[in-house]
């Protein structure tokens, strides 16, 4: 069928192929700090050696029993020189021993997100690109009870009432795959039964994630040359300025090169025609200028998430990368509600289907992706846990791409793609979870989906009110 | 040669037994905060301050916070307005702490506190623990439940005090069990991770886990969400009636999560036939579960006790339903402020693992499990806990919270627990610029 012509699939080689992504371990390349800081009193553990040698009558089986299941005090000089990489921080040994040994947090650690992430999201991600598992842990939820940005917010999910929404059971098939292009509201037929007018261009990645644009600390062609192997791996798109796209090896399909706004900044002859492109900034002549230059290109246009995106839409944009800080903010806003703000809009212009969000800015673990699809945007632009993945160190003042200090270590390609790799097995695999709680089939259907959102503001102030003292934030 | 092995097997296990009860009475008396311990919603100050309860069996003096935590929202930010001092129930005023479990036609059952214990399952926590829960129920006349792990022999002896749960792993459910339960527990989902159904990681499906759940040792178990027999609410009702036909006289609890619906739930559930409802918010859970799973799925229960409690108010049906709180209850205060925003009582986990020694380090699903003997089926390991004195502790807990009740209660005027369900009045909210709510 014609319409089905201007569809592409990134990452199949069937239409009806079900998408695998190939997680294997990937070690990190240097060792994070370590957890927890092992204070042994040396002294005192000499004392209570030869204590229980005395109450224990020598019974070295005894006496050398540590309270230690994870391997701290088993090293050549036992606790004289604990091992505090092993330390998973139980504190039996100092629930046991508290005159002996005491167990504090590694202020090191705490400094490995920088100024941009806690320690745990650290953790997580670097465990993700390690394994391209799932984070499991026991003992329930540690955090604050919600607060601001994505942490306000809850995803909903099934219970008897409606445990099959779609038919859906537990870890069925469910589709993570996203249209990205141009959807005409409807299609007109000649008498021939032939199109007339627009029919739908689109590609289709296989997560509901893309690779942003990279600080511009860290541009190079060996880490756009990963960026692009990982993205054609997992079958989604890499974004890369367009100077550096013109290389051959990056003039692949899952590549997206990204001209600049401006005419003559960056060379728009790339040789080839890539299946889209991305203008670095709203300009209606540049715009038209791009589409003329490259009409088998779908067009993005990357602005502001503060931006008056329903003007852009009216003037031909079809295709929106809403950009908010690393923080998730833009125009005084947090990505969220931009995402909720540009969604709405879209679907009181009526064009909602025909248009496509892409959010970047704030999305750092994946359930920051699940809760900026519920308000709105199709897909996110993955920045700041790439560069953790790849175990990259970031400067004192990490704000957003142009004045974030990123160094990354030598890459070896393998890794680095491989690390990508586990990374979105990881996230995807937590999607699903998320996503079969709420018993969704696909994750198109969770876009702009707000019914199954549950927000802070809304049921505190549903349940407290009446509650003297309580006032509803704004 | 092996007696001489067992021996000091023996004496390992008994010096670290040791070192870990003194372990627990000292460090509540150290002087000092342990830097490594609690987060925002278990501060340091909480456990330690479970521990002396658990050894005491009063609230602890000497100004260690016992009743809030600090995650800055929910019962954190909750206070009571107490009456001026001469309006107050003398301290020798009786005060009634019972709630009755289901209250329509003829079942029912009181129980003189308003908790009981949450499910654990045999597998996610060993044989000991859960006989030290079921000592201690009984000891409380109250109730413990099997979690979805079967019923192990060693708890027949405590069986008018165990509910045994059936969920959609149908693991250990037999017909004699469900037979020998004043209360059977059909689990729709967990606040820990709603809408995930159960893992039991391989390692902890041992021999005896495995015979028990009737499954193959050493192989991971899930337990599928939701029930693949359940399309509907309207379905629940056979699942009650299959229950009932086993066991007419067994109150059918149901344990669902707090998803937006929880209050239609709670009104399917209802009209199923279902005499208690335990609702389990997200912020609580004993077991291993996916971290995207444990904040960001469901609401927490602070926010779908009310929302439940009005519905059944507006439905007419309130007084029917014995509605039971979970999923993030830590203290005596968290019991009363959950009664006060609409439940009956609350059901109690995490809770009464603080109380054995739980440090919460969430390692729970680490190798061979818990290095207290909590949560794990590995033998050298569970023999840390003797069901004895662990039935101590829990019952020691629940003194202190009793006591720790009857006060907010003569604080407030009331005689009975009873009285305060759904009393928001009574209630304060304590803003941000007023330091941590309590």
């Amino acid at each position: 069928m014609r319409v089905a012509a201007g569809a592409d699939r990134v990452g199949e080689s069937g239409p009806y192929a079900r998408h695998r992504l190939a997680g294997a371990f990937a070690p990190d390349l240097f060792p994070v700090p370590p957890r927890f800081r092992v204070r042994v009193r040396k002294l005192s553990l000499a004392r209570l050696l030869l204590r229980e040698l005395v109450e224990y009558r020598g019974k070295l089986g005894v006496v050398s029993s540590r309270p230690c299941m994870y391997g701290v005090f088993s090293g050549p000089l036992g606790g004289f020189a604990p091992r505090e990489q092993l330390c998973v921080g139980c504190l039996r040994c100092t629930v046991e021993y508290p005159d002996v040994v005491q167990i504090h947090p590694n202020p090191e650690r705490e400094r490995t997100g920088g100024s941009l992430l806690p320690p745990d999201d650290v953790d997580a991600l670097l465990y993700e690109a390690r394994t391209g598992r799932v984070p499991v842990r026991g003992a329930g939820y540690r955090g604050p009870f919600g607060g601001e940005g994505w942490d306000g917010l809850w995803t909903d999910m099934s219970e008897i009432v409606r445990p099959t929404r779609d038919g859906i059971h537990s870890r069925e098939t469910i589709a993570t795959d996203v249209d990205i292009g141009e959807f005409p509201s409807w299609l007109r037929f000649d008498a021939a039964g032939e199109p007339l007018g627009p029919i739908p261009r689109f590609l289709t990645i296989q997560v509901p994630f893309l690779f942003d644009l990279p600080p511009s600390s860290v541009g190079s062609p060996e880490l756009f040359r990963v960026l692009a192997d990982a993205a054609r791996r997992i079958g989604t798109l890499a974004l890369v300025p367009a100077q550096w796209a013109t290389e051959p090896a990056l003039r692949g399909p899952h590549v997206v090169p990204v001209l600049s706004r401006f005419r003559g900044a960056a060379p728009d002859d790339l040789g080839f025609a890539p299946r889209m492109l991305e203008i670095d900034g709203w300009d209606r002549a540049r715009f038209s200028e791009v589409i003329q230059r490259f009409p088998t290109s779908l067009i993005a246009v990357r602005v502001s998430a503060g931006a008056d995106i329903l003007g852009i839409v009216r003037d031909g944009a079809r295709i929106l990368h809403l950009v908010a800080d690393y923080r998730g903010r833009a125009g005084g806003r947090f990505m969220g509600d931009a995402a909720r703000s540009a969604h709405g809009q879209l679907v009181e212009a009526g064009v909602r289907e025909e248009v496509t969000l892409i959010g970047s800015g704030g999305l750092v673990r994946p359930e920051h992706l699940a809760k900026a699809i519920v308000c709105g945007i199709d897909a996110g632009a993955l920045d700041v846990p790439l560069w953790v993945a790849l175990q990259g160190r970031f400067g004192a003042e990490c704000r957003d791409r142009e004045t974030c200090r990123v160094e990354l270590p030598r890459l070896d390609p393998g890794w680095a793609a491989q690390r990508l790799v586990n990374l979105a097995a990881s996230w995807r695999d937590q999607l699903l979870e998320v996503l079969g709680a709420m018993g969704l089939r696909e994750v198109r259907r969770l876009r702009g989906e707000l019914g199954r959102a549950l927000f802070q503001l809304e049921l505190e102030r549903e349940a407290f009110s009446g509650i003297r003292g309580y006032a509803p934030r704004a | 040669m092996h007696r001489a092995r067992d021996d000091v097997e023996d004496l390992v296990v008994a010096k670290h037994t040791e070192a870990l009860r003194r372990g627990f009475r000292v460090w509540p008396r150290l002087g000092f905060l342990p830097p490594a311990l609690g987060d925002a919603r278990w501060t340091p100050e909480l456990i330690l301050a479970t521990w002396v309860q658990a050894e005491s069996g009063c609230p602890p003096g000497g100004g260690l916070e016992h009743r809030v935590g600090r995650s800055g929202g929910g019962f954190d930010r909750l206070d009571f307005t107490f009456l001026p001092a001469q309006e107050q129930l003398a301290e020798r005023e009786p005060v009634d702490t019972s709630i009755a479990l289901g209250r329509r036609d003829e079942r029912s059952l009181d129980i003189p506190i308003p908790w009981y214990g949450a499910g654990m399952s045999f597998g996610s926590v060993s044989e000991r623990i859960m006989l030290a829960r079921a000592k201690a129920a009984r000891a409380w006349k109250t109730f413990t439940s099997t979690g979805e792990g079967g019923y192990p022999e060693s708890l027949f002896e405590y069986r008018d005090h165990v509910i045994v749960q059936i969920a959609t792993g149908m693991f250990g459910v037999r017909e004699e069990t469900i037979l020998s339960s004043p209360i059977v527990e059909l689990k729709y989902a967990q606040g820990a991770k709603p809408g995930l159904g159960g893992h039991l990681l391989g390692d902890k499906a041992t021999v005896a886990v495995a015979r028990m759940r009737e499954s193959v040792p050493w192989v991971s178990l899930f337990s599928p969400f939701p029930f693949h027999s359940v399309y509907s609410v309207e379905d629940h009702r056979k699942h009650v009636d299959w229950v009932r036909a086993i066991h007419p006289q067994a109150l059918v609890a149901v344990k669902v999560s707090t998803p937006a619906d929880v209050d239609m739930v709670a009104v399917g559930s209802y009209h199923a036939g279902a005499d208690v409802l335990q609702i389990d918010g997200g912020y609580g859970g004993t077991g291993a579960a996916p971290e995207i799973a444990k904040k960001n799925i469901a609401m927490p229960i602070e926010l779908a006790i009310p929302r439940v409690h009005r519905t059944l108010v507006e439905e007419g049906i309130r007084d029917e339903l014995t509605v039971l709180a979970s999923g993030g209850i830590r203290t005596a205060w968290d019991v009363a402020k959950a009664i006060a925003l609409g439940a009956d009582g609350c059901v109690l986990g995490t809770t009464e693992l603080v109380a054995l020694g739980c440090t919460r380090c969430a390692n729970c699903e680490r190798g061979r499990g818990c290095p207290f003997g909590l949560t794990t089926t590995d033998p050298e390991l569970s023999r840390l806990v003797d069901p004895d004195w662990g039935a101590e502790r829990v019952s020691r807990l629940y003194s202190s919270f009793q006591r720790e009740i009857a006060g907010i209660l003569r604080r407030l005027g009331m005689r009975s627990v009873r009285e305060l369900r759904g009393r928001t009045d009574v209630l304060m909210y304590v803003g941000e610029g007023s330091g941590d709510g309590r």
